[in-house]
């Protein structure tokens, strides 16, 4: 047929390209449009993080962009009626505006921690935060307390930076890749491409997991392992490697904390905190000088093992030292670590030793010329070529931070750091160890506060709490419940807001969260307290604001809806002030602009953000004589510099746009942006893309950047001072706030342990494992991403129905088959589930895909669509709160150190549904209609061919 | 396979029909049992182009875009289902000559009739035997890929149509021993075809999930299909029927389609029964649609194997086991040989 | 000329990115629409040229997920065509490609039953039958950038466990790594001579450790002999 092509558009088709929004991924995408409709969306074959290729989700943009879930114009609810009856008006723009701005200002003059503002899947997060920090609020954060925050956390305050948008694999030099747990939802498309590297080049892969599916279905080895125990694993691989004396000396020495001397004085202030001079450096021992010595200094010989006393008779001994005593004990030999992890001991031994081998026998060398930052010049770098990710399977652990802090350790000893063929850093990372910036503290009507309300606690001084040591965020973040809570804890907030614990609040926005159902622990009990009045007939949450694009569950509960665009329709920049899109070779970031015309009575929501902030006059948006500084958010985002020169964008600063990294401001930026395919990369000269945390060409063109402040070394922290100094204050021995309470004395001193440990998860510690004989974990299927799939007319045809996974012969043997409706239950609630038996399943874990079930008639659904009648939330048995204590306060179900949500800590039981119970358990009533929804559709005939 | 009235009813009408129209020639060729009369003939030939035109007409709703049927006749060079339409179309002006011969001269022995007739008749053969190989040229249906596919087709088209016949002879002159034991001979013939055509597609078949998707050193189970619900795939292929009610079918189909028939024309011979041996044919067809029905349902494509389903209904198992497998299935229990992943 | 796919069972992670890409690409494209039905309801479905399954082999804890993503095999000895009654369906001489001229299909399904592979799908809203294309409309768009002259889900595959290209050029990538890896056809006892390969998972050889030095787990950590490297 050679009139095969002729019917392609081409004169009326224009090609635009843009970032794609359908994951956190952030790929580059090529969109044809014709007639103001998608014809067709690729990979941007240019762009740093994708390279030409593209996900499921990614080409189902389409399919989101024509969702019957859209919203269309601000809604307010109807006046009279209950929250969470559905029962909405339409309202213009100015109208939803006004009533915002003259509560937003009341609250502002008032007390501005009244209102909390938390962000879900925002890429804007620099913008929304420093919108709360110029409101004067210290409850902002986004959603990085249910999502991650261990795995940040423990990289900062290990490496000065940590999985997936802080650092990657090597995947043109990596021999051997280590994956532990879930990520096939972040870092999508990278990974695969890196995967896929990786396998050609007869690389191994190893992947640890409960369950053998998506990635872990190419794994060369797939290791399923109890969740919540990696922990012990990878300490016992740490157990064999010291063993055998299987580490890097030389790194070691040079670019770790190992040998610096602590303290040992148990029982005594001062306890495990690191010997120092007068000025403040950390000592070590001079093998030379056979003296204590400044172990910052480039010229010692600094001793790795030793114990030494000092002049005033205190005990000291290495990092390195008290972690061989700790990792040595045979509580973490490999038949020890078997018997909690479920992988046998030969397994353990025999992957810590082929990385070993590859790491030290197979060493890659790049002839590089490159200067350490003593100045010392060097001619290569020195590669050992194994690399790991981990993301939310270890991370939605109570025991995630030390678990990744684990596998840190793991890579650390082998010397993997930002090393060819190793776990390389993305600008604007490493930082320094832990990371600058402490949290906000103070809040004040009418004031912007201080400084950012997320921030880096190294002591009890900079915990947000007040003289009697009471939370004073509403998600208790930075308190003694969650002391490190680098990200907040969004799962928190509507709970303590509810319980007026710490503080009742007046006006709660959520941006771009699911917090009525698939981001909520405990979904139904969260709905109800979204519906609980006062005594005075007043909500609990007086003034629930919610901005979406989407039709979502938490819509249906809001007072006022803020609709947003979509990603094709607004100017967005993901920017390096944020979250990075950097890769290992080159400083990154992007931009969207809109694609396609609005069709709809909506706005972006960053553009509704710089109109809020002018509306209240808030400093950063104002000039001196109160005009508007920004005309809008593209304004905003050319004119605004955090300091002189640098700004959101990195790219084409300078006013002729010939800057990069810093420069002032370039009224031509965006257009440049979209003449650049929507992204700039500025590409790390050789001598500066390893090793980085110590290569003075490297950390001084970072802080020309703005990435750091100084050009000091970052020193990698094996041993945590900061953590310890949590630890002494638990143990009553810290000069500075301690907590009261028994409970918070006791989880200091168990679980802020400055050398990582495995624990069991706190939930785990409270239930019968007897009663409740399984664990129970989440994934998420590669074509979807979170909540907002289900409306997607493509992907939901791949999954609209999610079973309960089981070990084939684990089910059989209880009596299970394919099919079978089961009840599925823990110490919080039941739900009634179909069930699958499969081969790969962990024997001791049921798992399902996450947020697949949804509320009947939200995300423009028909009623009796699968995912309200057979697919199943997870979420009801999982509870926000610890199992209930005699004597002691409720406590949030977290990690006690980050306040990470520790939904994957789950234990339950199953048993066989009775006969004629079928279909999944709980439902809920079915969702009307927002005013003014479409039809949708019975057939869908989507084609660009037909004019619309 | 997807079970469809449509091709059920045109494989089973015109294939009737062609039947009747070969039985009618033989007989007036031979003048067996004396012949039929030309009006007798007119009708047998009328109520066989009835048949065949309820056949083809039927055909068509099985056409999801009926306006280019005309276009089916143009691959007659390599599709069966081309040539099944050519020769159907043929057979057309032929029978409807024949039938005016007969009809306007009242004459059905004089050369012409007997040319158009045989010719009729043959073409009808031709097309029975293209229907036939519409299905058992299909490699990827392995129930139907066997030369026993267009020996059955002409076995139950012929019994079908002498059994019309047959009737009609009875129905005239009250008992005919002749006709009624050469259509009883032609029911037997294809009841034992058919016997051999059930014990045949219950062998093993040598392709399995195993060897479809290449990992032979493993047991190979589905894991997800990848569509939570049907496609047209599962649709048109994924039709099947548990042993233990294909079982019962295939007893109505003995009973219905030829011990009654048989029955009934037999006791016609002996005592008048009137109008009531209109139910030999009646059950016949009915007894034979189940066959087809059968024919269609019992057939696995092999597409199946990759949505985990297996190839025949339990084809590989020994009779006894089947039996207790069946039993299993019929009382709700494991659900792995006939999975149920199925949502429509 | 023997245009086709080869799929590399050692990569496919089995995203469906290949399968929506196509999805994508053809809703619009030559026998477009592809149509869905039901789309927000009770049982959504549609017509999709590209469908992944996933199979598990072995038991546990030997067990391994296999993705398997099946399209038009292309055939050399496409029944499909031969079964076809009104020359919808045809295979063309030049490249090899299968495929339906939406003008001349009547819709009877005849050609699905022929084909082993499920590759091809009615849409009941057009009453035609629809399959992979392999991007006919794609491959050879001169106003297409060279690079992007190939199937839609060719493009996507972020794992790049899709190759395309002639398998009749002993030379070209498809054939080599068919030749390299082993990689066979689905269901040959058919006889079909699908131009579509696959490529098995790769076994990999065990990593030896025996060269790293042997340490004695009874060694106390004061025994430790330091080394002496500068800061």
């Amino acid at each position: 047929m050679s009139a095969a092509h002729q019917g392609e558009h081409h004169s009326e088709q224009e090609i635009k390209y843009s970032t794609c929004y359908m994951c956190a991924c952030r790929c580059g995408i090529k969109v044809t449009i014709e007639d103001n409709r998608v014809r067709f969306i690729q990979g941007n074959r240019n762009h740093p993080i994708n390279k030409g290729v593209l996900c499921a989700k990614g080409s189902a943009g389409i399919m989101k962009q024509c969702s019957p879930a859209r919203l269309r114009s601000p809604l307010m609810r109807k006046p009279g009626s209950e929250r969470g009856s559905g029962e909405f008006v339409e309202i213009s723009w100015d109208q939803a505006l006004d009533m915002l701005t003259e509560r937003l200002a009341r609250i502002r003059a008032t007390d501005p921690n009244k209102f909390a503002f938390f962000t879900g899947r925002d890429q804007m997060q620099a913008l929304s935060r420093l919108f709360a920090e110029q409101f004067g609020t210290l409850n902002w954060s986004a959603h990085g307390g249910f999502c991650s925050v261990n795995m940040a956390a423990a990289g900062l305050y290990t490496l000065g930076y940590a999985f997936w948008e802080f650092g990657d694999p090597d995947w043109d030099r990596t021999k051997y890749f280590m994956l532990w747990g879930v990520a096939e939802d972040h870092n999508s498309n990278p990974m695969k491409i890196g995967i896929e590297k990786l396998k050609s080049r007869g690389g191994k892969f190893v992947g640890i997991n409960p369950a053998r599916t998506g990635y872990q279905a190419v794994a060369d080895e797939w290791v399923p392992i109890r969740p919540g125990t990696d922990a012990m694993l990878a300490l016992s691989m740490v157990h064999v490697l010291l063993s055998r004396e299987l580490f890097d000396w030389e790194f070691l020495i040079r670019y770790t904390n190992a040998p610096f001397l602590v303290v040992q004085t148990p029982g005594e202030k001062g306890d495990g905190l690191i010997y120092r001079d007068e000025a403040g450096h950390p000592l070590a021992w001079d093998l030379k000088k056979e003296a204590f010595v400044n172990g910052l200094d480039a010229s010692c010989h600094p001793a790795l093992f030793g114990e030494h006393t000092t002049p005033d008779g205190r005990t000291v001994k290495t990092v390195m030292t008290l972690l061989a005593e700790r990792y040595l004990n045979e509580r973490f030999a490999p038949e020890n670590a078997a018997k909690i992890c479920g992988v046998p001991a030969g397994t353990i031994e025999r992957l810590a030793l082929e990385m070993a081998h590859i790491a030290f026998k197979e060493t890659i060398e790049i002839p590089v010329e490159w200067t350490d930052w003593a100045g010392r010049k060097h001619d290569k770098f020195i590669g050992r070529p194994v690399s790991m990710h981990a993301m939310r399977g270890v991370s939605a652990h109570s025991n995630g931070f030390q678990a990744a802090r684990a596998i840190h350790f793991l890579q650390i000893l082998l010397g993997t750091i930002d090393c060819p063929g190793g776990f390389r850093a993305k600008a604007p990372y490493p930082r320094p160890v832990p990371a600058p910036g402490k949290p906000a503290r103070h809040s004040a009507p009418n004031t912007p506060l201080d400084a950012h309300p997320l921030g880096f606690p190294t002591a009890p001084e900079d915990l947000v709490i007040d003289d009697e040591g009471r939370p004073l965020r509403i998600d208790k973040a930075y308190s003694w419940e969650a002391p490190i809570a680098n990200h907040g804890l969004m799962h928190m907030v509507i709970t303590n807001a509810v319980k007026g614990d710490p503080y009742p609040i007046d006006t709660l926005l959520f941006f771009m969260a699911n917090m009525a159902w698939n981001s909520s622990m405990n979904t139904a009990n969260i709905q109800d307290m979204l519906r609980e009045k006062g005594p005075d007939g007043e909500y609990k949450i007086p003034f629930l604001v919610v901005v979406d694009a989407f039709h979502s569950e938490t819509v249906h509960f809001a007072d006022l809806v803020l609709p947003d665009t979509t990603y094709l329709e607004r100017y967005d920049a993901i920017s390096l002030l944020d979250r990075p899109i950097s890769e290992p070779d080159a400083v990154c970031d992007s931009i969207r602009h809109p694609l396609l015309a609005l069709d709809r009575d909506v706005r972006p929501w960053q553009e509704v953000l710089v109109e809020l902030s002018t509306r209240l006059k808030l400093p950063a948006f104002t000039n001196p004589d109160g005009t508007p500084k920004y005309k809008g958010y593209k304004d905003f985002i050319t004119y605004y510099e955090r300091e002189p020169g640098i700004g959101f964008l990195a790219g084409y600063r300078g006013a002729d746009g010939s800057k990069s990294l810093r420069g002032e401001p370039n009224p031509q930026q965006w257009e440049r942006y979209i003449e650049n395919q929507g992204f700039f990369q500025y590409h790390l000269p050789k001598g500066i893309r390893y090793m980085r945390f110590a290569n003075q060409g490297y950390l001084e063109f970072a802080k020309e950047a703005g990435f750091l402040k100084t050009a000091e070394p970052i020193i990698i922290e094996l041993y945590s001072e900061a953590i310890q100094r949590f630890r002494l204050a638990g143990l009553g021995l810290y000069d500075g706030p301690m907590p009261k309470e028994r409970v918070d004395q006791e989880r200091l001193a168990t679980y802020f342990d400055p050398l990582p440990d495995y624990y069991e998860p706190l939930e785990q510690q409270r239930v019968d494992k007897d009663e409740y004989p399984f664990f129970a974990v989440n994934q998420r299927p590669m074509m979807m991403y979170h909540s907002w799939d289900s409306q997607n007319a493509w992907l939901r045809q791949i999954i609209a129905q999610n079973h309960l996974y089981m070990n084939r012969a684990r089910g059989e043997s209880l009596g299970f088959k394919d099919e079978d409706w089961v009840w599925v239950e823990s110490h919080n609630g039941k739900i009634r589930v179909q069930l699958r038996l499969i081969e790969g399943c962990q024997e001791d874990t049921v798992w399902t895909w996450n947020a697949i079930g949804k509320q009947s008639g939200t995300w423009g659904l028909k009623p009796g669509a699968p995912e309200a009648t057979q697919g199943f939330l997870m979420n009801h048995l999982i509870s926000e709160l610890l199992p209930e204590k005699p004597g002691e306060r409720r406590l949030t179900n977290s990690d006690p150190i980050t306040g990470q949500a520790a939904w994957y800590d789950l234990r339950v039981k199953v048993t066989r549904a009775a006969p004629g119970e079928e279909g999944v358990w709980p439902t809920f009533a079915n969702v009307p209609p927002l005013p003014g929804a479409p039809a949708k559709p019975d057939v869908l005939r989507y084609n660009t061919r037909v004019k619309a | 396979m997807n079970p469809s009235l449509a091709v059920i009813f045109l494989t089973l009408f015109s294939g009737a029909g062609f039947g009747l129209m070969a039985t009618v020639a033989v007989v007036n060729d031979f003048a067996i049992d004396g012949g039929l009369s030309p009006l007798r003939t007119a009708i047998l030939v009328a109520l066989a182009l009835l048949l065949v035109t309820m056949g083809m007409v039927s055909s068509t709703a099985h056409l999801a875009n009926p306006k280019n049927a005309w276009r089916a006749f143009t691959r007659w060079r390599t599709s069966w289902l081309a040539r099944e339409g050519v020769f159907a179309v043929l057979f057309y002006p032929v029978a409807i000559a024949y039938l005016g011969w007969v009809f306007f001269t009242n004459t059905d022995r004089d050369g012409v009739a007997l040319a158009l007739g045989n010719a009729a008749a043959l073409i009808g053969l031709i097309t029975i035997f293209c229907q036939g190989m519409i299905y058992a040229c299909l490699r990827t249906i392995r129930q139907w890929h066997t030369p026993l596919v267009p020996a059955n087709f002409y076995a139950l088209g012929l019994a079908l149509g002498m059994t019309v016949l047959a009737t009609s002879r009875v129905l005239a002159r009250g008992h005919d021993l002749v006709l009624v034991s050469t259509a009883s001979a032609l029911l037997v013939a294809a009841a034992v075809m058919k016997a051999i055509y059930y014990f045949w597609i219950g062998a093993p078949s040598g392709t399995t999930l195993q060897t479809a998707t290449g990992f032979t050193r493993g047991r190979v189970r589905l894991l997800d299909q990848g569509h939570t619900f049907g496609t047209f795939l599962t649709h048109e292929f994924s039709n099947s029927i548990s042993p233990v009610r294909a079982r019962y079918f295939k007893i109505g189909v003995y009973l219905l389609g030829f011990l009654a028939p048989i029955a009934i024309l037999l006791l016609a011979t002996r005592t008048p029964i009137g109008l009531t041996v209109l139910l030999a044919p009646v059950l016949a067809f009915i007894g034979i649609g189940l066959e087809r029905y059968l024919f269609f349902v019992e057939a696995q494509h092999v597409v199946n194997l990759y949505h985990g389903r297996m190839p025949g209904p339990l084809p590989q198992m020994h009779p006894a086991l089947r039996a207790h497998a069946a039993d299993a299935l019929s009382a709700g229990k494991p659900g792995r040989l006939v999975p149920s992943y199925e949502k429509r | 000329m023997r245009l086709g796919l080869v799929i590399d069972l050692d990569t496919c992670v089995g995203c469906h990115a290949c399968a929506t890409a196509c999805k994508e690409w053809n809703t619009s494209a030559i026998t477009a629409p592809l149509t869905d039905y039901d789309p927000y309801g009770k049982e959504p479905s549609g017509v999709w040229f590209n469908r992944i399954r996933h199979y598990e082999i072995g038991e546990y804890p030997n067990n391994k997920t296999i993705n398997f993503p099946m399209s038009c095999m292309h055939c050399e000895n496409a029944e499909c065509v031969t079964v076809c009654p009104t020359g919808a369906s045809y295979k063309r001489p030049e490249d090899g490609i299968v495929l339906v001229d939406q003008d001349k299909c009547m819709g009877c399904n005849y050609c699905s039953w022929a084909c082993p592979y499920g590759a091809r799908e009615l849409d009941r809203e057009s009453g035609t039958m629809k399959k992979c294309t392999l991007c006919v409309d794609r491959i050879y768009d001169e106003a297409l950038p060279a690079e992007e002259r190939q199937p839609a889900c060719v493009l996507a595959c972020p794992a790049h466990a899709r190759l395309f290209g002639d398998l009749d050029d002993p030379e070209s990538t498809t054939s080599r790594a068919v030749r390299e890896r082993g990689g066979y056809a689905l269901m040959p006892e058919l006889n079909y001579s699908p131009t579509n390969h696959y490529l098995p998972p790769r076994t990999r050889p065990s990593i030896s450790t025996s060269d790293l030095p042997r340490g004695s787990l009874a060694r106390k950590v004061k025994e430790w002999v330091n080394r002496v490297v500068e800061r």
